[in-house]
C-alpha cells in the first residue's frame, strides 16, 4: 500500500506551508500466532532515506489491533516523499488508517494573502496595444461609400411616389370596407330582429301586420376615382433581378 | 563608716531554644492514567435483553490506559453486574459480560489478554509495557430469571469500573 503526499491525499492543506508534527496509524494484523510477520509503515524523505519509519514485529505474537502515535518535530511537507505500508512474513493487514497531524502556515507564500508579511502588491497588467483605427481605410466604410446604383435610386423614388398614391387608394379602400361592413352589420341586425319577431309570433296573422323596426341606415356609397389602381411596384419588383445580381457579385469582391 | 553597698546586678541575657519544622516535599507524577475513550450504550434487540453488542444497536464502552512506566501498574476492568439506575425491577436480571483488549500501541502488548486473570466480573491485566492499551467491556442483561420477561420501560444505566493500581 502506497500513497502520495499531495492535496488528493491530504486535502486542501497538502501544499507548501504544511508542517507535519506526527502520525497516528492503526491497523488490524491478520496472522497466526506462530507465524513470523513484520509490518513497516514509513514515509520516504526527498533526497533519500525516510522522514519516519515504524516497525512492528508480530512474530510469535497474538494479532491485535494496533494504534500508534509517532511524534515528529514540525517537518515541512516538502521533505515528505511517498508513504507506504509494507509487510514481510506470513500475514496481512486490514483496516489501515494513517493520519498526519500538522500545522499550516497560510503565509508560506506571502502573495497568497495581502495581510501576510512580505506581501508585494502585484503590478497591474500591461495595457494591451490597440492599433490605430483609420475609418477611411476600413473596407466596410469604403464599401458603404461606393457610388450607388442610380437606376435603383430612381426606381426607389418612383416607387415612393406610387406608394403615396397607393396609400391614398388604401385609405379609400379602408373607408369603403368600413362602410360595407357597417351596412352588412346593420342588415344582419335588422334581419335578426325580424327573425326574432317572426319566431315570437304565435299567430301567423301578426306576421302580416308586423312592422320592421327603423334600424336600416340608408347611405349612398361613392367610390372616389372610380377604379382601384394596381400595385405596379410589386409587378416591377418581381420582374427585376438587380438586387439579386448585386448580391451574387458581392461574393467575389 | 560608709558602707558601700554595691549592688551588683547580673543581667543574664535570655538565650532562646530554636526549633523548626522542616517540610519535605515530593511529587509523584501519575505514570498511569485512565480515560474514557468510547461511552457505552445498550441496545434492546428484544423486550427482555439489553446488550452492548453493536449488532444489536449497542455500543461497547472502551477505556484507555496510558502507562509511562513498565511493570509498575496493573489494570483492573470489570463489566457491570447491576444497573446503577433503572425502573423498579421486581424480577431478576441475569448478567453476562467480558473484558478484552481492544487495541494496543505496540505489538509487545499483544499478550496482555492471554496473560490476564479473571475474578468474577473483573479482569486484571499486568501492564508490563509502557504505552497505551484500550480495554473493551461488553455486557448483556437478560430480565425475567429465564422467563424472558420484558424490561419495564424507562432509562437504564450501568457502570464499568476501570482502575489502574500500582503493583
Amino acid at each position: 500500500m502506497q500513497w502520495s503526499m499531495n492535496p488528493d491525499t491530504l486535502g486542501a492543506y497538502g501544499i507548501g506551508g504544511m508542517d507535519i508534527s506526527g502520525v497516528i496509524y492503526t491497523y488490524n494484523p491478520i496472522k497466526e500466532l506462530e507465524d513470523d510477520f513484520v509490518v513497516i509503515i514509513e514515509n520516504d524523505k526527498v533526497g533519500g532515506g525516510f522522514v519516519w519509519q515504524d516497525k512492528e514485529d508480530w512474530s510469535g505474537k497474538h494479532p491485535i489491533r494496533i494504534k500508534k502515535v509517532i511524534p515528529l518535530a514540525y517537518t515541512p511537507l516538502a521533505l515528505f516523499g511517498k508513504g507506504r505500508v509494507r509487510t514481510t512474513g506470513k500475514g496481512t493487514v486490514e483496516d489501515v488508517s494513517v493520519i498526519y497531524m500538522f500545522r499550516f502556515d497560510s503565509c508560506f507564500n506571502p502573495q497568497s494573502d495581502p495581510s501576510c508579511p512580505g506581501y508585494v502588491k502585484p503590478k497591474p497588467p500591461a495595457v494591451p496595444k490597440i492599433p490605430d483605427y483609420d475609418a477611411l481605410e476600413d473596407d466596410s466604410v469604403k464599401l458603404a461609400q461606393e457610388d450607388l446604383d442610380r437606376e435603383l435610386l430612381e426606381d426607389d423614388e418612383e416607387v415612393k411616389d406610387e406608394d403615396d398614391e397607393e396609400d391614398d387608394n388604401s385609405d379609400i379602400q379602408t373607408l369603403l370596407a368600413s362602410t360595407t361592413n357597417a351596412l352588412t352589420l346593420a342588415n344582419q341586425v335588422a334581419q335578426s330582429v325580424i327573425l326574432n319577431s317572426i319566431n315570437n309570433a304565435t299567430n301567423i296573422g301578426t306576421y302580416y301586420v308586423a312592422k320592421i323596426p327603423d334600424s336600416y341606415i340608408t347611405e349612398s356609397v361613392v367610390l372616389q376615382g372610380g377604379n382601384i389602381v394596381d400595385n405596379r411596384k410589386a409587378l416591377r419588383s418581381l420582374a427585376q433581378d438587380n438586387l439579386m445580381d448585386k448580391m451574387i457579385e458581392e461574393q467575389y469582391k | 563608716m560608709n558602707k558601700l553597698l554595691i549592688t551588683i546586678s547580673l543581667i543574664l541575657g535570655a538565650i532562646p531554644v530554636l526549633a523548626e519544622n522542616i517540610d519535605i516535599t515530593g511529587n509523584v507524577q501519575s505514570r498511569c492514567t485512565v480515560n474514557l475513550d468510547t461511552p457505552g450504550a445498550y441496545g434492546n434487540p428484544n423486550a427482555y435483553t439489553l446488550t452492548t453488542a453493536p449488532a444489536s444497536a449497542g455500543q461497547e464502552p472502551i477505556v484507555r490506559f496510558d502507562v509511562s512506566l513498565a511493570n509498575a501498574y496493573k489494570a483492573e476492568v470489570s463489566y457491570p453486574t447491576s444497573f446503577s439506575s433503572s425502573p423498579s425491577l421486581p424480577d431478576n436480571v441475569a448478567w453476562t459480560g467480558a473484558v478484552t483488549v481492544a487495541q494496543t500501541s505496540t505489538s509487545d502488548m499483544s499478550g496482555y489478554q492471554a496473560a490476564s486473570s479473571i475474578a468474577g466480573s473483573k479482569r486484571t491485566y499486568a501492564l508490563t509495557v509502557a504505552g497505551t492499551t484500550w480495554f473493551k467491556s461488553t455486557s448483556i442483561a437478560v430480565y425475567g430469571g429465564g422467563q424472558a420477561k420484558a424490561f419495564p420501560g424507562g432509562a437504564y444505566k450501568a457502570v464499568v469500573l476501570a482502575e489502574c493500581i500500582a503493583q
